[in-house]
């Protein structure tokens, strides 16, 4: 039973309408830089938008939302109250001072750095102290989590770990080491700055910081995603999960690889050696297989549930699947994003074929469709599956549902399909005006105008998914009954020790990194002359 | 099971994630730092050394290539945001002795049809700059020249305090207030000209780039027209010898006569 | 299967299945990583090869990317090398006149902030970053006009950092290299 609901509710609401807000701010960017409108005129708005837009998807929304999972899961799967609320709630907190400190000086054109920083243009030092506020709010949590995990462990010596909490906790950890890539940008480069105390800085070391957190933070973002895969799809459409070990090393192998390849956003930054490239190019490869993994473990137990409900012959399960249940709707739309994405993903990741569409609108494409698609889709169907259970009141609305759903995967592939397109087109990606008129951009005019479409239906989408959560707001109290994640088929009694705790894989993925980073950010650090002089953004000098 | 060790040769799962890791990291290491360079046919290593420091990103200078033929001189003077930020009110006042020799010109008092720059209030860092290419020859004035030759380097720093202290009387000469022209506010990005208020005032401000409110608008004019033909050229690497180039007559009269009338 | 099956032998046949899919996402990873590595070596489109450095405050006042030096320079051995610097919110030179046909080499640095350099309709696609030079190896196939826009958020007038590449004969360009030193089209 959940003894924190108003913690996880709070953490929802939050991340939920800070969503909404930069949903519509997304849209209107798409909108305004479209042929459809004539041109905003102040392309300052423009990046002030993007800004926000994208500090709020991509710090404040996915870290809310893994937090008030991960405390969901942490009292549902070790099924019992959570320890530390007290600390979960200051969190909560410095989250939400965090994000408003940020967010006032971008609304106030004081900090149109983009939420990727990009040094040395320095902004408002408010917008990098609300991001370093947001990052440690999160930290609380990660301690909580593995807390909560330590205590469970002791009192219950041997038993394995309940998978869902074991995810959840590999997510958290992963989260831990991978934000500390941006706070050592922030705190050692970029805060300084701003704040007066330098005036220089080095815009190659920082890229190689940020890069550090920026692959990785996908991976954060997915986390909740991939546990609702394993923990609550296979219940959820009445089957049972096809392994529970399979699932532990997906977690593990993202863990240990999901960070230290970042270096492939930078393939072509003349600031790191070609070797270093390579390497992390060939561990991106490897990531790749914890989520080929995934598939087949979520088809596997989709296939279970389609036999159990009558399904005969080698595709007679797929017919038999619940399609009209949200959630099945929901991972279908989500893994086909995931394919599309991935394999976009497979092409960004060699040197070779990056070159192409390297910081085109084609990243933008395939981000979108990862994160705002297959990641955001899943957040979509965490939340209808957890309501129920947080406000005592059912979700009935199962045609909304659907069509919300619906919507969304049909938003997303109508706004991302264009952009990978006009992107291999050669199409330069945050830019607040393109000149449709000239002739050399006009093959580009109506893709862009499709895409714009695609955020329109977008936004609709989101708006139902508000109407649904209002609707069971303002239901008539009903008793859930007692939560459950999936079972597998074969349940574990139980599990080597190597895939029961994180030691080793934490000592895997922290030896991975210095060997991958530490090189050329020793290398960096002892340059010289690479300094730069800070470019003041949004402030008269 | 909780006896179990994990960190000990005799686990399996620790032998095997160790090494696969293990092996996996060092393999691409050598596909990286070894053969991938020397899989390079257009490069020449001096060793294997050489190789591998120049594939795990150990820098050298770029090498200094002399130019033969020097056309014109250009700028020397480094710019960098927050330079000059502080004067001292010992160089403020050095500064204000040496302007009474400036004020016959750059007075605010007849600024409407000026030829002449208005400076009260202009940026210390841009003073110090055209002073500076002024006096090397950079920027030519049959007038500025020779006040600008017998400037001291500290001369230079004292005048650009002063003048960047002095408050900027508002302008006297409020045009109509057409708003913002699509020059000043959008450019004309496929002309390469990016809207004048990304550098100089109303949206942002780049080191450098002067303060144009209420600037005199035949001054305004004249210099974009100087740019545009190359006749001024000491704006560092071409950067605005590259918007004025293409602007039109009718932009260069919108925006001059729009920062004009700014107040 | 069924879940009727002997649970043991079920668990069985379940860690096989598995243990044949995981071989097959391996070797899927592997092919696609020795493609990767394959073309990279035989069509030499490799990452640059050294880290070089230079001082964006002073690019302009010695140096390779001193105003007189921008556009482009025939090289004893045929070749041709660009160089390029990028600033708030240009590139100089602002149109790059190259041959078609010929080994060429883009040399550029930024002067102030991190900008992007793309030709679109080629491979050429690169990060400036201040403080380093990038260097970039390509060859034109025929004539033609292409774009060269900034790709990377540099400041408020990002959206106006479009540069044009004139790519023409090569016979036309070697006629002109007697006339000029450096090379470029700008009106």
């Amino acid at each position: 039973m959940l003894s924190s609901k108003r913690l996880v509710l709070a953490h929802f609401w939050l991340a939920f309408t800070v969503f909404g807000l930069a949903l519509l701010l997304g849209a209107w960017q798409m909108l305004v830089r479209s042929p459809l409108l004539a041109w905003i005129s102040n392309p300052e708005w423009y990046y002030r938008s993007v800004t926000a837009h994208g500090t709020v998807m991509g710090y404040v929304f996915p870290t809310l939302i893994a937090m008030g999972f991960g405390y969901a899961i942490s009292e549902l799967a070790l099924e019992r109250p959570l320890i530390g609320q007290r600390w979960a709630w200051t969190g909560f907190g410095l989250v939400v001072v965090g994000a408003v400190m940020a967010m006032v000086p971008v609304s106030m054109g004081l900090a149109s750095v983009l939420y990727t920083f990009y040094p040395p243009l320095i902004g408002s030092p408010f917008y990098y102290l609300g991001i370093v506020l947001v990052v440690v709010g999160s930290w609380i949590w990660v301690a909580l989590m593995s807390l909560n995990l330590y205590v469970w462990k002791r009192d219950n010596p041997g038993k394995p770990v309940p998978l869902a909490m074991f995810a959840n906790v590999a997510g958290s950890l992963l989260w831990g080491w991978t934000a500390v890539g941006a706070a050592l940008e922030l705190l050692l480069q970029i805060l300084p700055v701003a704040l007066g105390f330098r005036t220089t800085i080095d815009a190659g070391l920082a890229r190689v910081f940020f890069s550090w957190t920026l692959h990785a933070i996908v991976y954060f973002w997915l986390m909740p995603a991939y546990i609702a895969y394993y923990t609550i799809i296979p219940r959820a459409i009445g089957g049972k999960l096809y392994s529970d070990s399979m699932a532990r090393i997906s977690f593990i192998l993202f863990l240990v690889v999901a960070m230290p390849i970042g270096i492939h956003h930078l393939f072509t930054d003349p600031q790191v050696g070609a070797g270093f490239k390579f390497m992390h190019s060939a561990l991106t490869a490897l990531v790749a297989l914890p989520t080929l993994l995934t598939v087949f473990t979520i088809c596997a137990s989709a296939e279970i549930a389609g036999r159990l409900r009558g399904g005969k012959g080698p595709f007679g399960w797929v017919a038999a699947l619940p399609w009209r249940n949200p959630m099945m709707l929901a991972v279908t739309f989500s893994f086909v994003m995931l394919g599309f994405g991935g394999a976009g993903g497979l092409i960004n990741m060699s040197f070779q074929l990056d070159a192409s569409i390297h910081n085109t609108q084609w990243v933008t494409g395939h981000f979108h469709l990862i994160f705002g698609g297959a990641i955001v889709i899943m957040y979509f169907a965490i939340a209808y599956d957890l309501w129920p259970h947080l406000t005592g009141r059912a979700l009935t609305s199962l045609g909304l549902m659907r069509a919300q759903l619906w919507l969304w995967f049909v938003g997303m592939i109508v706004t991302t399909f264009p952009w990978h397109y006009v992107g291999i087109l050669g199409m330069p990606r945050r830019m607040a005006f393109y000149d449709f008129t000239n002739t050399a951009l006009a093959p580009e005019a109506l893709p862009v105008t499709i895409s714009v479409f695609g955020g329109f239906l977008l936004v609709i989408s989101g708006a139902l998914f508000f109407v649904v959560l209002i609707k069971g707001q303002l239901a008539p109290k009903a008793e859930a009954g007692v939560y459950r994640f999936s079972i597998a088929i074969h349940p574990p009694t139980s599990v080597p020790v190597a895939l029961n705790g994180y030691s080793l894989w934490l000592v895997l993925m922290i030896g991975l990194t210095v060997v991958n980073y530490g090189f050329p950010i020793a290398q960096l650090l002892a340059l010289k002359n690479t300094s730069v002089p800070a470019v003041y953004v949004g402030a008269q000098p | 099971m909780s006896s179990e060790r994990l960190f000990t040769l005799s686990n399996r799962w620790f032998t095997t994630a160790l090494g696969l890791t293990a092996g996996f990291a060092a393999a691409a290491a050598l596909g990286g730092l070894v053969l991938l360079p020397y899989a390079q046919p257009n490069l020449k290593f001096s060793g294997i050394w050489d190789a591998i420091c120049s594939a795990a990103g150990v820098s050298r200078e770029a090498a200094t290539v002399a130019p033969s033929a020097v056309e014109a001189k250009t700028s020397a003077v480094v710019m960098t945001s927050r330079m000059l930020n502080h004067p001292s009110a010992a160089s403020i006042g050095h500064g204000g002795t040496l302007a009474l020799q400036c004020a016959i010109c750059h007075s605010g008092d007849n600024v409407t049809r000026s030829e002449f720059p208005y400076l009260a209030g202009q940026y210390a860092a841009v003073i110090y700059k055209e002073l500076h290419d002024f006096k090397a020859g950079v920027r030519v004035n049959a007038i500025m020249g020779p006040f600008a030759a017998a400037l001291t380097e500290q001369d230079m720093i004292d005048l650009a305090a002063y003048y960047s202290y002095l408050p900027r009387v508002p302008a006297y000469h409020p045009g109509p207030g057409a708003g913002e022209p699509a020059i000043v506010l959008s450019g004309a990005p496929l002309r390469n000209i990016p809207p004048c208020a990304s550098c100089h005032g109303a949206a942002d401000n780049k080191a450098g780039s002067p303060r144009l409110e209420g600037q005199s608008p035949v001054y305004l004019k004249t210099q974009l027209q100087a740019f545009a033909s190359a006749a001024r050229r000491n704006d560092i690497s071409e950067q605005m010898r590259n918007i004025a180039r293409r602007m039109t007559p009718a932009e260069i009269d919108q925006a001059a006569s729009f920062y004009a009338e700014r107040p | 299967m069924t879940l009727q099956d002997n649970h043991a032998a079920g668990a069985v046949v379940a860690a096989r299945v598995e243990r044949k899919w995981a071989m097959v996402s391996v070797a899927v990873i592997v092919l696609l990583a020795g493609m990767a590595a394959f073309a990279g070596i035989h069509q030499a489109t490799m990452p640059q090869a050294r880290v070089e450095t230079a001082d964006p405050t002073t690019l302009h006042i010695a140096g390779e990317f001193v105003e007189s030096n921008l556009g482009s320079a025939l090289e004893p051995d045929g070749s041709v090398t660009v160089r390029a610097v990028a600033q708030q919110y240009s590139f100089t030179p602002q149109c790059l006149l190259v041959p078609a046909e010929t080994p060429i080499t883009f040399r550029a640095s930024s002067a102030d902030v991190v900008h992007g350099f793309l030709i679109q309709g080629t491979n050429i696609n690169t990060m400036l970053v201040p403080g380093y030079v990038s260097a970039i190896p390509i060859r034109f196939d025929k004539p033609g006009d292409h774009l060269m826009p900034c790709h990377e958020f540099c400041g408020i007038g990002h959206e106006g950092m479009w540069a044009n590449v004139k790519v023409i004969d090569k016979a036309a360009f070697l006629a002109m290299t007697s006339a000029h030193r450096r090379l470029t089209c700008v009106e």
